[in-house]
């Protein structure tokens, strides 16, 4: 198996965007599945989870908020997929 | 004790009346358990995400009550049998919860309108 030519698109930004955890910063905001306001900030248009390189959230709560957001699907608060369009993401 | 919370959602079709009394028979359910129920709200109908039994819209129920873990064995029991309720989740409460007011729904009453007392004369 070929790899395939490597896109030729210069060099790779290493510094990404620094974005600061939101619930890091505020230690307040709880994650909740039942506050669909908050967790709809990390679920795109087609209802699938945002990745954290996206979001900027720190690993401990990616993981408190993927599993809210499968529960809030779980309770018909949010859905499994939505928009059905065809735009990605 | 633990304290669980379970999120169950009623057939759009009960409203009023009988949705008081399937809840209070739910909360019913919960005591002769020797459960403590800290919390039954209606939150009312909303659109579900999803057809859920082929309805899209429901009426959300939230119960948070402390108890052994066999009493969620059994609520879950009667709410599977249950026709008018469609789905159902419990989960372990995470959060606190002010101290249970019990039957005294009153005192809670009581406090609301003292409490917004209190800000009208700040404000």
């Amino acid at each position: 198996m070929s790899n395939g030519t490597r896109p030729a698109g210069g060099p790779r930004r290493r510094y990404g965007r620094r974005k600061v955890c939101r619930f890091c910063a505020e230690k307040s905001l709880g994650i909740d599945y039942k506050d669909l306001r908050t967790l709809r900030y990390f679920v795109s248009e087609r209802g699938k989870i945002v990745p954290r390189r996206i979001s900027g959230n720190c690993a401990e709560h990616q993981r408190k908020l993927t599993e809210a957001i499968k529960r809030a699907r779980n309770i018909a608060l949010l859905p499994f997929a939505s928009g059905l369009s065809s735009e990605r993401g | 004790m633990r304290t669980y919370e379970t999120l169950f959602i009623v057939h759009p079709d009960v409203v009023g009346d009988d949705l008081a009394a399937l809840i209070e028979k739910y909360r019913k359910v919960l005591t002769d358990q020797q459960a403590l129920v800290l919390k039954a709200d209606n939150w009312g109908s909303r659109t579900l995400a999803y057809p859920v039994k082929k309805q899209t819209r429901g009426s959300y129920v939230l119960t948070v009550f402390e108890g052994a873990p066999s009493v969620i064995a059994e609520f879950e029991r009667r709410l599977r049998i249950d026709e008018k309720v469609i789905k159902y989740q419990t989960v372990l409460f995470e959060g606190s919860v002010a101290a249970p007011a019990a039957a005294e729904k009153p005192v809670q009453e009581e406090a609301a309108p003292v409490a917004e007392e209190a800000a009208a004369d700040e404000a």
